[in-house]
């Protein structure tokens, strides 16, 4: 059996996949930390963890694929590659029928148009400003005393969702602050904060495709009341993957068994020799 | 991926051009010093150069002046001044540093800026030029004249819109008679209109050599090093002499089979001006790909020629009239600009198209997201879009910028892209054939 590795550096979370080819592909050890201020430490011990999950040690861990913001900051990684290809041959791996992916990060929001091969076809990205990213929620969950795991449940409790003025990360505070004062409750406040960051996520990908099935991906994904907003918008079902958040690293992964496919025979490599 | 590919060719073009340009800056150093030769400040797009020329006259491009002070990173400090005086944040950053590098007295080169004896403001699709130089003139109390060059509104300029430019030139030629103190030569002017011509020969035959493959040179970043003397010598000898040591030079690599990179993997179309603050790190993210721009519509800015216009000694007026109204990339509507890049990608065998959208340049920039659209949908041509900034180092997010390039040229080789000809342009049958477009002649 082999395995390959994929490590996603997000700017909030850093996931790490092993996945093993044995007669059939598997992701057989993952992990999540969170990516801190030492980039490469974070890759390091998603990796190790990830390892532990699957009962190997790094040293049978043929091949390593960095992606995400940080990849060029794994130091035991052999190749490195964006998020946005990884993300596509990820969904396509867990949902092969993904035509768009829509991945939610920490600071990105990006929609990704996949061929029936799992192939980018063509993307968008924000740019330059987080607004409709997983830090907008973050946000919004800090000004209202809540923690993140708490706001999408809240959010679809709302019953008359308030209109946000803003999808900027850094002024919703003070919109939030403002809905507040006016006596409006929390869960209204958090399904305007959800539908006001899927208007802007569905309008990004609109510039890409919105053909179906479409695919969720991405930490936000975890957010079931994002989900609920997403498809409100849409008017479409999303595939979502539990493990949603491991998208990028699944695809990373499949990359890095392809890659010691074409090297096996002559890499003599180790993951463990370059902790 | 190996981030070592080389990314540029240094031949006898890059020192020659070295030399141009600094004579070109000593003379306008000389000028500040002394008060002569004669200096006029115009605009790059569809400059008429040729009248300067015809009077001695030296001309001082802003846009020159303000990308030199990006390249060398010395650019966000005229822009805050000019912020700091109250041009606003989404003011075109070249009229930004220029005027704050003005009013500071920073120049990009080692000696003095002239005090123009003129300034002409020849606006071609850009009226943010028309305050720009407005501004220029009462803060150096030089001359003004507004020389309005009418937008192209259908096909081609009427036979009224090139009658109103011509009178016009013909006011600016009195105005250089009384400024110069000397008497307009018309046999001086049909010689720099004949210069101009067997200039944008030899350059149009140089962008030709792009559809080879390998391309021996790079429409891009290479065309750059060009444009600094196919702007200031166009009309000259000197200009010619260059133009025809440089077509020589890049025909001798092409027979040599030699490209911009040992093995060229991807051929892509550039619109729009390159990120001048970050140029090296633009550079690069093509070099790692060992992607080859071989042809670029910002390399059209001051004159669109390889489809064929020629300036006309035979009626240098009109000519000039013609150059400055149809034959430049900023007075052309979205149409046939969309024509041009779709030309540049079926005839120059492109892979995909990369959009600069330039933040602080809203006229230009504006329509290039349904551009993205047009190319990506209608024709399938991949193409990427990004954001930054040709003059303010704020704008430009190097990340980010390098994850969309890697991104778009990952795809593109998990298509295949490299291993067989470019993708095929979709859309309806034949080149040209879409009735959407215009064909330019």
């Amino acid at each position: 059996m082999r395995f390959a590795a994929g490590v996603d550096v997000g700017s909030t979370q850093t996931k790490a996949v092993i996945a093993a080819d044995d007669r059939s592909l598997r992701i057989v050890g993952r992990a999540l930390v969170d990516t801190g201020a030492n980039v490469q430490k974070a890759a390091e011990n998603g990796f190790l963890a990830a390892c532990r999950e699957a009962r190997i040690a790094p040293r049978e861990v043929g091949f390593v694929v960095g992606t995400g913001y940080g990849r060029y900051r794994i130091a035991f990684g052999n190749a490195q590659m964006t998020e946005i290809s990884c993300h596509a041959r990820g969904a396509h791996f867990t949902f092969p029928s993904t035509r768009t992916v829509i991945d939610m990060g920490g600071q990105d929001a990006k929609a990704i148009s996949v061929s029936p091969a799992g192939e980018v076809r063509d993307f968008v990205m924000n740019d330059k400003c987080a607004a409709g990213t997983g830090r907008f929620l973050a946000n919004a969950a800090d000004v209202l005393g809540i923690t993140l795991d708490e706001i999408g449940p809240l959010s679809l409790q709302g019953r008359f969702p308030v209109k946000l003025t803003t999808v900027c990360t850094v002024f919703v505070e003070s919109d939030i602050l403002s809905y507040l004062a006016q006596g409006k409750k929390p869960e209204d406040i958090l399904g305007g904060v959800h539908l006001a960051i899927a208007r802007r996520t569905v309008s990004l990908a609109r510039r890409v495709s919105l053909a179906p099935e479409i695919t969720l991906t991405g930490g936000v994904a975890r957010n079931l009341g994002m989900v609920r907003a997403l498809e409100q918008v849409l008017g479409a079902t999303l595939q979502v993957s539990p493990e949603a958040h491991f998208t990028g690293a699944i695809g990373a992964a499949l990359f890095a068994l392809e890659k010691l496919d074409r090297s096996f025979e002559s890499s003599v490599w180790s993951a463990e020799s370059r902790l | 991926m190996a981030d070592t590919a080389k990314s540029e060719y240094r031949g006898e073009i890059h020192s020659r051009q070295k030399e141009l340009m600094s004579a070109w800056y000593q003379r306008l150093d000389e000028a500040a010093r002394t008060g002569a030769p004669a200096t006029v400040e115009l605009m790059i797009s569809g400059n008429c150069v040729e009248l300067l020329e015809a009077f001695d006259a030296v001309p001082l491009y802003p846009e020159i002046n303000a990308l030199q002070l990006a390249i060398r990173h010395q650019s966000l400090e005229p822009i805050l001044l000019a912020e700091e005086l109250g041009y606003a944040a989404d003011n075109c950053a070249y009229v930004k540093a220029d005027i704050g590098a003005l009013l500071k007295g920073i120049s990009p080169a080692a000696g003095k800026l002239p005090k123009p004896s003129l300034v002409l403001c020849n606006f071609v699709g850009c009226n943010t030029y028309i305050k720009w130089f407005e501004h220029a003139a009462v803060f150096q109390g030089s001359p003004l004249y507004m020389l309005d060059v009418p937008f192209l509104r259908a096909d081609s300029p009427s036979r009224e819109d090139v009658t109103y430019v011509v009178r016009q030139l013909r006011e600016v030629v009195k105005m250089l008679e009384a400024i110069t103190g000397r008497k307009f030569d018309y046999g001086r002017f049909r010689h720099a209109v004949e210069c101009s011509r067997r200039v944008e020969d030899a350059w149009s035959r140089i962008k030709l050599l792009a559809q080879r493959r390998p391309s021996p040179f790079d429409a891009y970043f290479d065309a750059i090093t060009l444009m600094g003397p196919l702007y200031v010598y166009r009309a000259s000898p000197a200009g010619v002499e260059f133009f025809d040591i440089a077509l020589r030079e890049l025909e001798a690599r092409a027979a040599r089979g030699e490209g911009v990179y040992d093995q060229e993997k991807f051929r892509v179309v550039l619109e729009g001006p390159p990120p001048y603050p970050y140029f090296r790190a633009f550079r690069d993210m093509f070099a790692k790909w060992r992607a080859c721009p071989v042809a670029s519509t910002y390399s059209t800015v001051g004159g669109l020629w390889e489809f064929g216009f020629r300036h006309d000694a035979e009626d240098p007026f009109e000519a000039v009239a013609l150059h400055m109204l149809e034959h430049n990339l900023t007075n052309r509507n979205f149409l046939q600009r969309y024509a041009q890049l779709r030309r540049y990608v079926e005839d120059w065998n492109a892979h995909g198209l990369i959009i600069h959208f330039v933040k602080s340049c809203r006229l230009f920039s504006a329509g290039q997201g349904d551009m993205r659209d047009y190319f990506t949908r209608v024709l399938g041509v991949p193409t990427l879009y990004i954001e930054s900034d040709l003059e303010d180092p704020r704008y430009f997010a190097e990340a980010q910028t390098k994850n969309r390039m890697d991104a778009f040229f990952e795809a593109l080789e998990h298509a295949g892209a490299h291993r067989g000809l470019p993708l095929a342009v979709s859309g309806p049958a034949g080149p040209h054939a879409n009735p959407n477009l215009k064909v330019i002649p």
